[in-house]
C-alpha cells in the first residue's frame, strides 16, 4: 500500500516513517510536488498537512478533487490547527487528525481502516 | 540574479508590540508544533523494539525540546530588552557560529539536512552581544533548515564588508522567500511577527526575534533572494580592540 504524507514540517517525517512502517511512504513538502507525483504514481491513501509552504492543504485537496482519477483518494488530514469536521464533508476527507492529542496507535489504525475501507 | 533588502538598523524598527490576542495566537502556534511532536515521538517510543530505536527516538525528543526551549527563552529576552540587560562587547563571531552549529548538528541530521561553515572574514572582532547574536544566527538556522532543500547543505558565512563591518549570514537552497514576504521585510514588518498566513507553515517569529536583537545591537538585518535561495544576515559594526584568538 503507497501512501503519500504531505508535510512542510520535515521534523515529523522520522515519526511518520516508524508509526506508518511497512507502508510503502513517499515524502512531500509541498502540495505541488505532491500532485505532480501523483500523475506518476496513484497513492492508496494521503496523509495531508494543512499549512504547507505554498498552496495550503485546502488548495492541494481542490486540486486533487478536480482530477476525476484522484477524486477518490482517501485523505487523512493531520494538522496542529483546529479544522471544523464539517470540512471533512465539504472536502471529501477520510479523517481529520489533530497532531497534538492524536496517539501513534491511533494514528495508525485510522490509516488502516481508511485504507481497507477504499 | 539576486535581490537585496535591508531593514535599517536606526529608525526601521521602532518599538512597537502586537496586541495581546495576535501575539499570544503567533507564540501559542510557534510553540504547539514542537510540544506536539515531543508527545507524539514519547507515546511512539513504545514502538521501539532495540536499544538504537529507543536511542534515536530520545535523541529527537531533546533536540526537539531544546529548540522549543530556546525560543521561549528568546521571548524572553526580547521582553527584556528595554531592561538593557544585555551589554554590547567585543565578540568573535566564528566562535558564536561555531557554537550554534555545534549544537544544531543533531536537529539537521533528524531532518536529513546539513549545515556548513564558509568564514571568509580577515577581520575577527564585532561590536555585539554575545547571547543576541547566538540567538540570532540559531534562528537563522532554523530557517535555512525548515526551507532549505535536501539536496544542498545551508552554510553559514561570515565576510569583511566593504563599508567597515562584518556579515554574517545563513544562506540556504531552498524555494525563494515570496515576494510579498520580501516586500513585509524591507518595509520592516518583522517588527511584528510575520502573520501565519502570508507564510504557511510559518509564524515569522524567528525572523521577528533576530530583527529585534540586530535593532538593539545597531546591526543591519536584511535578506538576500537567490534565484535558488535566500540569505539571511545581520551586518555588525567592528570592534576596534584587537582580537586574541
Amino acid at each position: 500500500m503507497r501512501i503519500f504524507v504531505i508535510d512542510d514540517d520535515k521534523m515529523w517525517e522520522d515519526y511518520y516513517r516508524r508509526v506508518l512502517r511497512g507502508f510503502d511512504l513517499d515524502f512531500f513538502h509541498d502540495g505541488v510536488a505532491a500532485i505532480s507525483e501523483m500523475d506518476e504514481k496513484r497513492p492508496d491513501a494521503i496523509v495531508l498537512d494543512i499549512l504547507l509552504t505554498g498552496p495550503t492543504g485546502f488548495a492541494v485537496l481542490n486540486e486533487m478533487r478536480s482530477y476525476s482519477e484522484l477524486a477518490d483518494v482517501p485523505v487523512v488530514i493531520v494538522s496542529s490547527v483546529e479544522i471544523r469536521a464539517e470540512l471533512a464533508d465539504d472536502y471529501g476527507v477520510a479523517a481529520i487528525l489533530d497532531k497534538s492529542t492524536m496517539t501513534p496507535k491511533g494514528f495508525r489504525a485510522k490509516i488502516e481502516e481508511v485504507l481497507n475501507a477504499a | 540574479m539576486k535581490s537585496e533588502v535591508v531593514a535599517g538598523a536606526q529608525g526601521d524598527f521602532v518599538a512597537a508590540d502586537l496586541g495581546v490576542g495576535s501575539s499570544a495566537l503567533v507564540v501559542a502556534h510557534e510553540l504547539k508544533a514542537p510540544l506536539s511532536l515531543v508527545r507524539q515521538l514519547a507515546l511512539s517510543l513504545e514502538l521501539e523494539e532495540d536499544k538504537d530505536g529507543v536511542r534515536r527516538v530520545s535523541d529527537q525528543i531533546v533536540a526537539t525540546s531544546e529548540r522549543a526551549l530556546r525560543q521561549v527563552n528568546d521571548l524572553l529576552k526580547v521582553a527584556r530588552l528595554e531592561d538593557a540587560l544585555f551589554e554590547l562587547e567585543p565578540v568573535n563571531p566564528r566562535a558564536v557560529c561555531d557554537d550554534v552549529v555545534g549544537e544544531l548538528w543533531h536537529l539537521f541530521a533528524f531532518n536529513r539536512r546539513e549545515l556548513r561553515i564558509n568564514y571568509r572574514n580577515r577581520r575577527h572582532l564585532v561590536v555585539a552581544n554575545r547571547q543576541l547574536l547566538h540567538s540570532v544566527v540559531y534562528n537563522f538556522c532554523l530557517n535555512a533548515m525548515n526551507y532549505g532543500g535536501e539536496e544542498l547543505p545551508s552554510e553559514v558565512l561570515i565576510t569583511d564588508r566593504k563599508d567597515g563591518k562584518i556579515r554574517v549570514a545563513v544562506r540556504d537552497y531552498g524555494p525563494a522567500v515570496p515576494t510579498k514576504i520580501w516586500r513585509e521585510i524591507k518595509d520592516g514588518f518583522v517588527n511584528r511577527p510575520l502573520e501565519i498566513a502570508m507564510r504557511p507553515g510559518s509564524s515569522g517569529m524567528g525572523l521577528y526575534i533576530a530583527a529585534k536583537f540586530a535593532n538593539y545591537m545597531g546591526a543591519d538585518f536584511g535578506l538576500i533572494r537567490h534565484r535558488d535561495g535566500t540569505s539571511f544576515y545581520i551586518d555588525l559594526p567592528l570592534s576596534g580592540q584587537l582580537c586574541l584568538v
